[in-house]
């Protein structure tokens, strides 16, 4: 790992391709009701495109979620990552289903906390399976698999896979801190920096909230009300289909979104504190590495 | 008491039953049920011909039907299909007729200064989200037969090789879901001898540390018992070619696609075939990484020919320019029409019986 490898530059270019191109296309696919309905009516007005090109779009989707795994899961090498995930997918998963002490009020749902913090401190590929897994595994076991899962999948993958955005804006908040208070004792700076970090995090659990939900319209709004009507009338354009969008969105799931987003704040602010601690605590503890060694074996700690 | 008594006697008696159920009818290869549920979803994405989506939706609840003699009565129903088709479809169509105010038989008229719902409601525009309504509660219908007659670990033996650390992660948690489950009740149990009562918010810090911590505990000791194994003992993979290729192949796919769709080119179609193909040589590639043997393989039979045979007539009536294929895109605007049925298309679609015969 240590000295550089002729492979390392094509790694490198192949991660960064593949996170950015198909974040890229998987989020203008997911934008497809207002863009498609323009693009497939042709000078004739006819609209028989329209219906393949959203089957065209959902495989799109698809292809996004498996190409981005097929780069992600080169985290989950070696026992202990694979084993590591496993087990927190397999907790994130219960608390999902299990109605475990937080009564869930609309959209709210325990399982963004562990998602946002596995993707913040162990990277943003660990959170983006940690997110994806955890619903494909909560609906394996309650059988609640459907044409929704890979979205599902795919959003809150981006939920884990964004997280580590976080640290340079708490980077750039602590250095800002720590040059105001300078004279403050030193003593209580590791508590306010994690204070800070968990306060980000929560805005940024929030935000998700809404999101997430937004996200999740988007796959059920062509069925709830057809593509046909967006380019039916040949005067709507993409201002009057936003528009639709919108209204769609404040009457059906305003309220449940905003249940999920107070619900994320408030856990992450609470919990936040003790939850990162347990996790570094154990990213500490998993830091070694098993080596054959010829003879006896040895445990390196790197 | 008498209730729990006899309990296990009659849960013997249903695993007899069941056994002999299964001696009568195996269960269908879980790459029939695949090939079945994807005519399903592409049927249903398509069409919006009320005629078909009947044909399709009756299919549907015959096979359910068929099926739930052989499958386990313990299996959790979240919604009944019929709860959601009557919810969806009512949502759907009165959302589309307050939104949507194109077509020309008027039911009634709001007045204009209304925003967005101010203009005529239309007949036309309560059909068409009816049907839209239909199509998702077929979905949802079809996935609710898959949930129940295919089992997780037979979905899981379906996962492409390119995708083993993946598929390794989700065996280990699905494994893991009970024992977190009973951890949970333990943890509860433990914070009530302390005289600690979980509910509400406050309480949730109580629960999740201890449930963390056992977690990663159990994850360390699961990590020694998988490297004792010998578990990826033969070194990280070094050749990124197959990530390079399948990368390569997406580009192409959406570049083609888009060729197709935007500009109409011939090119685009040609461009698309030879991304779809890298792809594939790219997952195929990756999956040979992880070579592995089958302990107790799925047998394919004479019976999920006859089912993946079903489900690609289906699709292919659907998907091909064989048939009347315009009979398949209904729109009832600007005026309410009968639809038009092709019988060979709907001949096709009973193609989809073919899980209900065996």
């Amino acid at each position: 790992m240590a000295h550089p490898q002729p492979g390392a530059a094509v790694k490198r270019v192949t991660t960064f391709g593949t996170y950015s191109l198909t974040s890229l296309v998987g989020i203008v696919a997911f934008l497809y009701p207002f863009w498609l309905p323009q693009l497939a009516q042709d000078a004739a007005g006819d609209l028989a495109h329209a219906g393949d090109s959203a089957l065209m779009v959902a495989v799109l989707v698809g292809l996004c979620f498996v190409v981005l795994l097929l780069e992600v899961q080169r985290e989950a090498v070696g026992a202990k990552s694979i084993a590591l995930l496993g087990v927190l997918v397999a907790i994130n998963a219960t608390l999902r289903f299990a109605e475990v002490a937080v009564p869930g009020p609309g959209g709210f749902s325990p399982i963004f906390p562990l998602i946002i913090f596995g993707g913040y401190v162990f990277g943003g590929g660990f959170g983006f399976l940690l997110g994806a897994l955890t619903l494909l595994v909560s609906a394996l076991v309650t059988g609640g698999v459907g044409p929704w899962l890979p979205y599902q999948m795919f959003t809150a993958g981006w939920v884990g896979l964004s997280a580590p955005l976080c640290r340079p804006v708490v980077r750039v908040l602590a250095g800002a801190g720590e040059g105001r208070q300078r004279e403050g004792e030193r003593g209580r700076q590791g508590d306010a920096a994690t204070r800070l970090e968990v306060w980000v995090l929560a805005i940024f659990a929030g935000y998700w909230g809404l999101l997430f939900g937004a996200i999740m319209n988007l796959w059920f709004w062509p069925f709830a009300v057809g593509p046909v009507q967006m380019h039916w009338a040949p005067g709507i354009g993409l201002g009057e289909t936003v528009q639709r969008y919108l209204v769609f969105y404040v009457v059906t799931s305003l309220v449940w979104d905003l249940a999920r987003a107070v619900g994320n704040f408030v856990l992450v602010a609470f919990a936040g504190a003790a939850i990162l601690r347990v996790l570094r605590r154990f990213q500490k503890r998993f830091d070694f590495a098993y080596q054959p060694a010829s003879g006896e074996a040895k445990w390196t700690t790197p | 008491m008498d209730d729990a008594m006899n309990a296990p006697a009659r849960a013997s008696e249903t695993r007899f039953l069941k056994e002999t159920w299964f001696r009568q009818r195996r269960p269908f290869h879980p790459l029939a049920w695949t090939a079945w549920i994807a005519a399903i979803v592409v049927i249903l994405t398509l069409t919006r011909n009320p005629f078909y989506l009947a044909l399709v939706i009756g299919a549907t609840a015959i096979v359910g039907w068929r099926t739930a003699a052989v499958t386990e009565g313990e299996q959790v129903v979240l919604l009944s299909p019929l709860r959601f088709g009557l919810v969806v479809v009512t949502t759907a169509a009165l959302f589309n007729m307050a939104m949507v105010h194109v077509g020309t038989t008027v039911i009634f008229t709001l007045p204009v200064w209304i925003p967005l719902l101010g203009g005529a409601w239309t007949l036309e525009a309560l059909v068409y989200g009816a049907l839209n309504g239909l199509a998702l509660a077929g979905l949802f219908a079809a996935f609710t037969v898959i949930n129940r007659v295919v089992p997780v670990r037979a979905l899981l033996r379906l996962t492409p090789r390119a995708f083993y650390p993946v598929a390794v992660v989700v065996s280990i948690a699905v494994t893991f879901v009970p024992t977190t489950i009973q951890q949970i009740q333990q943890i509860r149990e433990a914070q009530a001898v302390r005289g600690h009562r979980l509910r509400g918010v406050r309480s949730w810090l109580p629960l999740i540390v201890p449930l963390l911590e056992g977690g990663m505990e159990r994850s360390l000791q699961l990590a020694e018992a998988m490297v004792a194994r010998g578990f990826a003992s033969g070194g990280e993979a070094q050749d990124r070619w197959p990530q390079v290729l399948v990368l390569a192949g997406f580009v192409a796919i959406v570049a083609g696609w888009l060729l197709k769709l935007v500009w109409r080119q011939p090119l685009g179609g040609a461009l698309l075939g030879v991304g779809a193909v890298a792809l594939l040589v790219g997952l195929w590639r990756a999956g040979r990484r992880h070579p592995h043997t089958v302990y107790r393989p799925d047998l394919w039979h004479m019976r999920d020919w006859l089912v993946a045979a079903g489900a690609l007539l289906a699709m292919a009536a659907y998907m091909l320019p064989v048939f009347e294929r315009s009979t398949i895109f209904y729109y009832p605007y600007p005026a309410l029409s009968w639809p038009v049925f092709d019988w060979r298309i709907g001949l096709a679609t009973l193609g989809l019986l073919a899980p209900a015969l065996g």
